[in-house]
């Protein structure tokens, strides 16, 4: 049951993403990759964590894209964005990435089947996620926070020229 | 409860939920129109109920029109986001003890997901229909539905420290003694705040904002489509009503009456609640509601956060002593 | 008309006179004493700009055909371009000719003195044809730019009989569509900077929130506003032209529909402007009938102001109390005039009908009743936070800027100008009323509510004051140019009976001149000027109204700011598309 389950949304997760790489236009391949990102949040949940499951749905699907959204929406790219996107759709352009991408992918495979990875039943709650950040990986949260300050200052510095360009305005 | 069970509460739930939504459209108009020294919808069957029906009639027949200049794909779909969200969003509430279609660990999160995801309605919508009020809508909901939420989650992380669970019904269990609209009074209020807000209802109806932008993201829409719209707004109003329920008023617990029908009563005092809000309160520019969140809301919750810290350990260290 | 304004514009006419030489200046005599002068174009704008610093507002500018006038003024020629001028410190007014040739070259632009000429201007010559030299922007403003010819004009006609039976095919429809297209360029305006795209959003005709048919093209960057196009003109009706058409007795009806929301408050304007014109004195009784219905009128228009105002920033709830206000006043309205909002009741030389029996316990329930709702309204709209939030600051200028855009009433008082034409140069009987003239300081939007609000309490003072005193008598003048004539003595001499026919079948005749007069209207300055040639009709009525200039502001004050600014500041400026358009 539970494995039809996984690889059912593994199957969404694979096809969405696909659609997502290859629609042209941008409203829709976004809807494509929030519903992968959905049957990824899907997958965490039926791998025991369901933490991160969660997370992934409220900051993935549920704010970044949003922001992703918002950006499409202030560019307001039209029939010109969609007629490059088909461009760049081309062959010539992704098929040295891709053969690129397929040879990692097919290390992967490879070192996957020399030693798997021992899959643990075990359940990852929201205890333990927070048990192990603020334990072991205290270090590597502090430094996030910090590089977090750092974009905020920078988009603030870059913000503020905006701000400044349209007080002179009025 | 049995796996029967469960699929037959969720079903009836389903109804009732959507039921309710209905009749709510109902109730608010005849509500606001007793507040504001007129009628309302009265003429249709008792009180004017019959308004629920003859309503649904007329946006079920109406024309299914799509323009033709809009994004058909998106336009169709971003209705039924909204509807679809809300709905999960019941699953984790519990009704009573044994009345729930979920109870997970990360309950709550679950919720705050759902209410995430529902933001894709009015964004797609207004980015589908190719209309500039209706990009405006969009766009305006985009930053305060993402401004809102930030603190919409750190309003109930309060609540999640107090119970030690994200789980709803150990959150209800642990109001046993206290309702934690005591001590979460600062959670309560900036919770209350980002709901209204994420329901986009006035006075934060910025992406609707009649006045200003027609009808913002829904503009082009009508017909169904709409209905399905104004579904998933009554439905997140509910939502949001039971939420606050379960989180700081104990949920279903209360004293003689059933379990459920506490809920039910303590749900239907705040829905009258937003209702009357509705009514009295203008609306504030987009700037300001962004100012309002950042620079007021935030920095409160982080507040209560950091004060609800200190009680939990306070409380911890004595426990210990 | 008051003796201290007769010498203090003697004074300004002396001075003309000592600048410019007799040579250049002719006088033109006029019913309303209103001093009239006569210039040549070519010095036009000097004359304009010497009287600038004494008349600091253009009231009204428009334009006369007067190829068909019988009594022409000696100096006139083809068309005449009138310049009403205003001088609101000492209540004073002139007013400037010119005469303008068919076909001439027109006259030079006074639209560098006054910002506001330039609407006015363009009215004039959409209606005339007449063309200003030096305009920045002459082209059609109440008529589609597809119109043909210029209506004002007497050989165009008056009504649809006199065209050709008008169709609309697709391919004109098309013409006419692509001619309401906004192209940002023929306004001056960049589709983007560097490093912006501008978005062009139109705001109406259709939008809940522009009051009836007003579209305003919007320059966007973001949400704030960076250029804003006023486009009027989809409310014309042609008031002006229909005057022509009616009897000077039935047009009384077409006035109410000018400001739709004031009612009798039109009448008034229009009748003291005729009773002027035909010398008729008017008895007590009805002058004070007049006020009491004027004032009621001033406080219905009030309400929708408020709560249109508190509906527009957002808040659902008032307007729905102050439309039950306003019911209950239209209940004594219907009561007294058997109408509601266009009882057309004011008569030349009086009202249509006595007061009825009762009319006192109608009138003091409601006055009794209003106080203590407006303190509950001020507590929840004008004190709420939000909307102070959303209104304070938002829209304002000074009083120097209202004078020069022509902005009159409600909103030049709230920019902190303490002038009411009721109190400093009462009309019709106001000069016996005691009343506050409330003013505002910053002349935002919240203050250009806060004055209306005050002013529906000094309206209520008014209308008691005509409650306990009202004074007996005759509710119209026995003069013969009184419209319905007494009926009473027509069965007893013929004489009599031959007047009464031919007043009402015909209408009267009211004697040859013109005479225009400004009133304190619910929205601002209100002046019918009207001219005369000795028949049953008006030979050339013009209407001028509070909303016109108010809308030429907008763009003035909202640059800079945000579409819910803009919105606010619309509901603020208490306009009417048809006192717009006519």
């Amino acid at each position: 049951m539970l494995e039809t389950l996984f690889y059912g949304a593994a199957l969404i997760a694979l096809t969405a993403t696909a659609a997502a790489l290859t629609r042209a236009n941008a409203a829709h391949a976004l809807i494509y990759l929030i519903v992968s990102l959905l049957a990824v949040a899907v997958l965490f949940f039926l791998l025991g964590a369901p933490f991160a499951a969660a997370l992934e749905i409220v900051i993935y699907a549920g704010a970044i894209m949003v922001l992703f959204v918002f950006v499409i929406m202030m560019l307001n790219v039209g029939e010109s964005g969609r007629a490059q996107e088909r461009e760049w759709l081309r062959a010539r352009h992704w098929i040295v990435p891709g053969i690129l991408a397929a040879a990692l992918l097919l290390e992967l495979l490879l070192a996957l089947r020399h030693n798997p990875v021992a899959t643990s039943a075990m359940e990852v709650d929201p205890k333990r996620v927070g048990l192990a950040l603020f334990g072991p990986y205290v270090l590597a949260v502090e430094i996030a926070s910090l590089l977090l300050l750092a974009a905020l200052v920078g988009a603030y510095h870059l913000g503020r020229h905006f701000i400044v360009r349209r007080e002179d305005q009025r | 409860m049995s796996e029967l069970g469960t699929v037959t509460f969720g079903l009836l739930l389903i109804a009732a939920a959507v039921g309710g939504a209905a009749v709510l459209t109902w109730f608010e108009r005849r509500l606001l129109g007793i507040w504001q020294d007129r009628y309302g919808p009265d003429r249709l069957g008792p009180l004017g109920i019959g308004q629920v029906v003859a309503d649904m009639l007329k946006l079920l027949t109406k024309d299914d029109w799509v323009p033709p200049f809009s994004d058909r794909f998106v336009f169709v779909f971003a209705p039924t986001a909204i509807v679809v969200a809300m709905l999960l969003g019941f699953a984790v509430v519990p009704f009573a003890p044994q009345l729930y279609v979920l109870d997970i660990n990360i309950g709550l999160l679950f919720f705050l997901g759902m209410t995430s995801l529902a933001v894709y309605s009015v964004l797609l919508g207004g980015l589908a229909s190719n209309n500039k009020y209706a990009l405006l809508g969009g766009l305006r909901s985009a930053a305060q539905m993402v401004s809102y939420e930030v603190f919409m989650g750190l309003s109930l992380m309060g609540v999640v420290m107090l119970t030690g669970s994200f789980s709803l019904r150990a959150i209800v269990e642990a109001q046993r003694d206290l309702w934690y609209c005591v001590p979460q009074v600062l959670g309560l209020f900036t919770f209350l705040i980002a709901g209204i807000a994420e329901s986009h209802r006035l006075p934060f109806d910025l992406p609707e904002a009649e006045h200003e932008l027609t009808a913002g993201f829904h503009t082009e829409y009508g017909g169904m489509k709409f209905a399905m719209f104004m579904l998933g707004e009554y439905l997140g109003l509910i939502l949001i009503s039971c939420m606050i329920t379960t989180l700081f008023f104990g949920g279903w617990l209360g004293p003689w009456l059933p379990p459920l029908l506490w809920f039910c009563l303590k749900t239907f005092a705040l829905i009258c609640f937003f209702v009357l809000l509705r009514g009295a309160i203008p609306r504030p520019r987009y700037d300001q509601l962004m100012t309002l969140g950042w620079k007021y809301m935030l920095p409160l919750t982080l507040l209560n956060l950091v004060l609800t810290g200190a009680l939990a350990l306070l409380l911890e260290g004595q426990r210990h002593v | 008309m008051l003796h201290a304004q007769v010498t203090g514009t003697s004074e300004a006419v002396d001075d003309l006179f000592a600048r410019f030489g007799a040579a250049a200046l002719a006088r033109q005599a006029t019913a309303d004493d209103t001093p009239t002068l006569w210039v040549a174009p070519e010095q036009l704008l000097e004359v304009l700009a010497h009287l600038k610093p004494r008349f600091p507002m253009l009231l009204d500018l428009f334009g006369i055909d007067e190829r068909h006038r019988q009594h022409k003024p000696t100096a006139a020629g083809d068309f005449t371009v009138v310049y009403h001028l205003l001088n609101l410190a000492h209540p004073d007014e002139i007013r400037v000719k010119v005469a303008v040739a068919d076909g001439g070259s027109g006259v030079p632009s006074a639209a560098g003195i006054w910002p506001n000429a330039n609407w006015y201007e363009r009215e004039t010559w959409d209606m005339f044809g007449i063309e200003f030299s030096g305009h920045p922007n002459l082209r059609r403003i109440l008529l589609p730019p597809t119109w043909e010819g210029h209506p004002l004009r007497k050989e165009h006609p008056a009504r649809a009989t006199e065209m050709p039976p008008f169709s609309l095919d697709d391919d004109k429809q098309a013409m006419e569509q692509e001619a309401l297209r906004f192209v940002p360029e023929q306004w001056g305006m960049a589709r983007a900077t560097d490093d912006a795209q501008f978005m062009f959003l139109n705001l109406g005709p259709n939008h809940p929130s522009v009051h009836g048919v007003f579209r305003i093209a919007l320059q966007l960057d973001g949400e704030v506003i960076v250029d804003a196009v006023p486009d009027i003109g989809y409310h014309h009706r042609g008031a002006e032209k229909m005057a022509e058409r009616q009897s000077w007795h039935s047009f009384i009806p077409y006035t109410d529909r000018i400001d739709y929301l004031a009612g009798v408050m039109n009448n008034h304007a229009y009748v003291l402007a005729v009773e002027k014109l035909a010398g008729i004195e008017v008895p007590e009784r009805a002058r004070v009938i007049r006020i009491m219905l004027a004032e009621l009128f001033r406080i219905c228009s009030h309400l929708v102001f408020y709560g249109t105002f508190a509906q527009d920033v957002g808040q659902m709830s008032p307007v729905f109390y102050m439309f039950a206000d306003r019911e209950r006043l239209f209940g004594i309205i219907e009561a007294i005039t058997g109408g509601r909002m266009h009882p057309a009741w004011f008569r030349i030389g009086g009202v249509a009908q006595d007061l009825p029996r009762g009319w006192q316990r109608l009138v003091r329930e409601f006055i009794d009743f209003l106080p203590a709702r407006l303190d509950h309204y001020q507590a929840m709209a004008m004190d709420n936070s939000i909307l102070k939030q959303r209104t304070v600051g938002i829209g304002s200028y000074s009083v120097a800027e209202a004078l020069e855009w022509g902005i009159t009433g409600p909103a030049l008082r709230a920019a902190g100008m303490d002038f009411d034409l009721r109190r400093d140069r009462p009309y019709g009987g106001y000069e016996q009323f005691e009343f506050e003239v409330p003013v505002g300081h910053r002349g935002d939007a919240y203050d250009r509510a806060a004055v209306r609000v005050e002013e529906i309490r000094q309206s209520l003072r008014i209308v008691r004051q005509c409650l306990d005193n009202m004074p007996e008598g005759p509710y119209k003048s026995e003069h013969h140019l009184t419209t319905p004539p007494p009926k009473e003595r027509t069965l007893q001499d013929i004489e009599t009976l031959i007047h009464h026919f031919l007043h009402v079948s015909w209408g009267p005749v009211i004697p040859a001149g013109e005479a225009s007069f400004p009133i304190e209207a619910t929205k601002g300055i209100n002046n019918y000027h009207l001219v005369s040639d000795g028949g049953t009709t008006s030979y050339r009525t013009r209407i001028r109204t509070p909303s016109f200039p108010a809308l030429q502001q907008i763009p003035l004050i909202s640059r800079g700011l945000m579409i819910a600014d803009l919105i606010a500041i619309i509901a603020s400026i208490d306009f009417v598309m048809a006192d717009v358009d006519r």
